[in-house]
């Protein structure tokens, strides 16, 4: 328990009640260690998407617990008060599209949680500015996101999801809209910045190129998660 | 590139923002109650005054005979016509006699029947005056009685006194013929003096009454202008002053004339100061009578004072005076006021200097605190 | 923190601007509306500014001289003028008419000023051009709304004036330009009739046998003569010394003369609340109608701004972005579009208000009230956006 990173246990979360109710998630178990990357697979309709927003802190399990760090942030109800401050600060989101906000340049599109949280604009630039250049787009920092490519928006979007060091980050289909080597690309980026910052990453996928990359599969099937060992591909 | 773009979008937003800003301050500036009141000045200067009088009146004649006949009747026959010019002791006209004619002939008459009575009665007593002297004889030679002579004498004083009375008779009925002569005579309407046919108000056959009028005469080189001048502006007015008569069919040209007098009754009803005017020499062709006239009087010329025009007269509480403008600073200056002429410049008597810059036009009402803004015509006003 | 509001702004200024200069123009025939409202009250003051008149006497138990036909001796201001208190009385006519330029004509209130020096109430009391009327007949001075420029010759009934003045802003309640000419012209145009009228009038007095006596000649004369005279004015223009109220000398008229006496706020009362009391209600609906347009407008543009940006509005949200951040983006984007709307109607207005045939006048007031307004009507147009916002459910962000 006192492990850093993310432990699961019973998560259940069950829509609606009495005679319609539906489980969604009946037994959820996870750990992910910081400096892991594990995947999360399974088919639609098997609960994927409830674990995901229920991890996010955007819909609220049923019962079970959630440990991030070292903070019990769910046990049978939410242990946190600010939800919003939790989302901002412990965890970090990389979608399927990169959900850039249009009308802010790439740094401030990074910066702008840290300066939610509080940081100075010129703090928040600086941090938001070093993630860019760890992951090699410092040279498009001024560049309203509509300018850049597809790759380069999805590795501004790790960069935000990055900025706040959250002990976790969850990746939602990250590859899906990218050939096998950005989606590669993108999957070492999230391999090394969990190394480097000391995250654990989650990545829901289905993209066949980039399971065999994962050293830890869970697999989920009618809101039961199975834990797995992948093959561990190594990175080129 | 990306800057540049960036810039650029940045630049078109700022010059937007200025563009719409400029117009903005403009705006409000120009808006009450911050906007500046367009003004023009003038100085004062000092000049002499001459004001003149203005008044309208009509073309009259100052000789009008209105001929007509002395008792009602018909008039039978009216030989002139409008326009025709007449002399001294032309007959005009003519009333109806009607039965005027046959008793003139029952008089002359009654004066034969009356002279053959008047003969009778002679013989009469030319025959007694014979008996008498013959019955006298008689008596004093016996030959009759005292009684028979009275008879006599008396019959000689009854046809005395019949002579008497049939000779009166006879010089009665003369003069009776001799007023229905001269009543004939009366009947005739006559030019009492040489001049015009203004009017004839009545054709042959028509009925008038004693003194109704018949023909019009005027006299034509005696027209004068019957002038009205409002009592206000009446001042100065006086006999002998040189005026100009317009005449409203004769827009252009200008009359000169006189003020031949003042009327001594002035119009209480309208306020106004009657004069006639008459021409220095009588215009031709001769206007038309009750033709509308303007006529200004110029008075004299008045000395030199400060002198400001009526346009920059201003009312500020019931206080006359002007808007002065002393280094840019607004100041009321209550001012007394002398004569002005027809073109709008006054006297200043009081409150103004030679020199002075007064506000003469102004686009809406000054107040001490306004804002000026000296220009040399208003907007609107052609130069 | 850095403005979200601002980089959206900024990022999609085109829009903002084009759409702001389209709200603008709305927003500027509003400002147009409320001024023609205000010219409107303004052409009724002005009227009475411009009398320099502390009462007005007029026809006994009647609203004249402007709201109503009123008929007075014109020998009358001599007894009035007795009357302590009172300082200084004018004779006045009122008559609007068609003025002749040449082939055409003008409608203008023609007034009739008594003769004497300028600021004799009545009097137009400054010029633009020109000069006061010098002479007792037959000039006149007129406002630069007629066309009219000095030297002209005008023609009302059928005599001709010339103008000698020429002012701005004197105007009937009803917004006709005034034409000043002297009173005694003024008397006989107010009565007399063209030509023809008069020479049927006069055959009908002759075939009339009472007034066509055989045996009295001259009294058809003076029966015709009675018929062109006037000798009536439509009031008496006063003016109090200071030291007395209007009050007491309005008093005073009404007792011993027997006639009716407005003071300025009275003449204003019916000059401004009874004649364009139901033109300011119009006005007022066109007011209502045109904020309910701009705010159904500003609604619509920032519910369809907030529309296209659901799913950064849920990005924003998932990452922890608080509520009243979201809202004061689109409050302030609301109140911006307000800002440029305001802007750019000021200024139309202001281009705009000249062009007008009819004095439209811009208040500070107005625009003050005006851009409160907007920005009341740009928060309260916001909320249905904002609602919108608050709705959206962070999940969104997250696929599936």
């Amino acid at each position: 328990m006192a492990d850093k990173g993310i432990l699961i246990k019973s998560l259940s979360k069950r829509y609606g009640g009495g005679e319609t109710a539906v489980l969604a998630l009946k037994d959820v178990n996870m750990r992910v260690s910081p400096g892991e990357v594990v995947g999360l697979i399974g088919p639609s309709g098997s609960g994927k998407s409830t674990l995901l927003k229920c991890l996010g802190a955007v819909i609220d399990p049923t019962t079970g617990s959630m440990v991030l760090g070292e903070e019990v942030i769910f046990d049978n109800e939410w242990k946190v008060r600010d939800l919003r401050a939790l989302r901002r600060d412990k965890i970090g989101f990389v979608f399927q599209a990169p959900y850039l906000i249009p009308f802010l340049d790439v740094t401030d599109n990074v910066a702008l949680l840290p300066m939610l949280a509080g940081v100075s604009n010129s703090e928040a630039r600086k941090r938001a500015l070093t993630l860019l250049t760890a992951l090699d787009v410092q040279h498009r920092a001024k560049a309203m996101p509509a300018q850049l490519s597809g790759g380069e928006q999805q590795r501004v979007a790790i960069a935000r999801g990055l900025v706040n060091h959250p002990p976790v980050i969850l990746a939602d289909e990250p590859t899906a809209p990218l050939d096998s080597v950005r989606a590669m690309t993108v999957i070492r980026i999230l391999n090394d910045m969990a190394k480097r910052f000391d995250t654990a990453v989650i990545v829901v996928t289905h993209d066949e190129k980039i399971i065999p990359t994962f050293k830890r599969i869970y697999h989920i099937r009618d809101g039961v998660t199975y834990e797995e060992a992948g093959e561990g591909r190594p990175l080129h | 590139m990306k800057l540049p773009r960036l810039q650029r979008r940045t630049f078109g937003l700022i010059a937007t923002i200025v563009l719409l800003l400029v117009l903005f301050i403009y705006v409000v500036m120009h808006t009450d109650p911050l906007a500046p009141v367009a003004v023009t000045v003038s100085t004062v200067e000092s000049k002499p005054v001459t004001p003149a009088l203005s008044g309208i009146g009509t073309v009259q004649a100052r000789f009008t005979y209105k001929i007509g006949p002395t008792f009602s009747g018909r008039v039978k026959r009216l030989e002139v016509h409008v326009g025709d010019t007449v002399k001294t002791g032309q007959v005009l006209g003519e009333m109806d006699a009607v039965d005027l004619d046959d008793r003139i002939a029952a008089q002359q008459a009654a004066i034969k029947s009356s002279e053959a009575v008047l003969r009778q009665a002679e013989a009469k007593q030319s025959f007694a005056k014979t008996q008498t002297t013959r019955y006298e004889q008689l008596l004093t030679a016996r030959g009759t009685s005292d009684e028979n002579v009275s008879t006599k004498r008396q019959e000689l004083a009854v046809a005395n006194a019949a002579m008497t009375a049939a000779r009166e008779d006879s010089i009665r009925l003369r003069a009776e013929l001799k007023s229905l002569r001269t009543q004939r005579d009366n009947l005739r309407l006559i030019a009492p003096m040489a001049g015009l046919v203004a009017s004839r108000d009545a054709d042959p056959g028509t009925t008038v009454v004693a003194g109704q009028a018949v023909v019009e005469i005027i006299d034509p080189t005696s027209l004068w202008i019957d002038t009205r001048f409002d009592q206000i502006s009446a001042e100065g007015l006086a006999a002998g002053l040189p005026a100009q008569i317009i005449l409203r069919s004769r827009r252009t040209q200008s009359q000169p004339g006189r003020v031949l007098r003042i009327e001594p009754r002035a119009d209480a009803v309208t306020e106004e100061t009657v004069a006639k005017i008459v021409f220095n020499a009588a215009p031709t062709p001769l206007p038309p009578l009750g033709e509308l006239a303007e006529v200004t009087v110029v008075l004299g010329k008045l000395p030199t004072t400060p002198i400001i025009p009526n346009a920059a007269i201003r009312t500020i509480d019931g206080q006359r005076g002007a808007w002065k403008l002393v280094d840019g600073d607004l100041i009321f200056a209550p001012v007394t006021l002398g004569r002005s002429d027809l073109d709008g410049r006054v006297q200043v008597l009081k409150g103004l200097a030679t020199g002075d810059q007064v506000v003469v036009y102004s686009e809406k009402t000054l107040k001490a605190r306004s804002r000026v803004h000296i220009v040399q015509h208003l907007a609107g006003v052609s130069p | 923190m850095i403005s979200l509001a601002g980089r959206d702004i900024l990022h999609a200024w085109g829009k903002f601007i084009f759409t702001g200069i389209g709200l603008g123009l709305l927003i500027g025939v509003t400002l147009t509306m409320a001024g023609v409202y205000r010219g409107m009250v303004d052409d009724g003051k002005v009227l009475l500014d411009n009398s320099n008149a502390d009462l007005w006497v007029v026809q006994k138990d009647t609203l004249g001289p402007y709201a109503e036909s009123s008929s007075i001796p014109d020998d009358l201001w001599r007894s009035i003028l007795t009357l302590p208190g009172v300082a200084e009385t004018a004779n006045a006519t009122y008559l609007t008419m068609q003025v002749g330029k040449g082939d055409k004509d003008v409608r203008a209130m023609v007034v009739g000023i008594t003769p004497g020096a300028p600021g004799t109430p009545g009097w137009p009391p400054q010029l633009i051009a020109g000069r006061q009327i010098t002479r007792g007949h037959y000039e006149a001075v007129v406002d630069i709304t007629t066309d009219f420029q000095l030297g002209d010759v005008l023609k009302i009934r059928r005599n001709h004036y010339t103008v000698v003045g020429l002012t701005r802003r004197m105007v009937s309640s009803s917004g006709d330009p005034i034409v000043f000419i002297p009173i005694k012209d003024a008397q006989e145009a107010q009565f007399l009739k063209d030509n023809d009228a008069i020479l049927m009038q006069r055959r009908r007095t002759e075939a009339n046998s009472t007034f066509n006596r055989p045996g009295v000649p001259g009294l058809l004369d003076a029966v015709i003569a009675s018929h062109t005279s006037n000798r009536f004015v439509n009031t008496v223009l006063v003016r109090i010394h200071p030291e007395f109220a209007p009050d007491e000398v309005a008093e005073l008229i009404r007792r011993w003369k027997r006639l009716t006496v407005y003071d300025r706020a009275q003449m204003e009362e019916i000059l401004v609340g009874k004649l364009i009391a139901t033109s300011a209600k119009q006005i007022g609906m066109f007011l209502v109608i045109l904020a309910i347009v701009c705010g159904a407008i500003v609604a619509f543009i920032i519910y369809t701004l907030t529309m296209d940006k659901i799913r950064e509005i849920a990005v924003l949200k998932l990452i922890g972005t608080s509520n009243r951040t979201i809202v004061s983006m689109i409050l302030q984007q609301s109140l911006v579009l307000g800002v440029i709307g305001f802007v750019v109607g000021k200024i139309t207005a202001t281009f705009a208000a000249p062009m007008f045939p009819k004095y439209v006048l811009l208040v500070l007031v107005d625009s003050i009230a005006g851009f409160f307004s907007i920005l009341a009507i740009c928060v309260l147009s916001s909320i249905v956006a904002i609602r919108m916002a608050l709705k959206i459910d962070p999940a969104e962000a997250i696929g599936g």
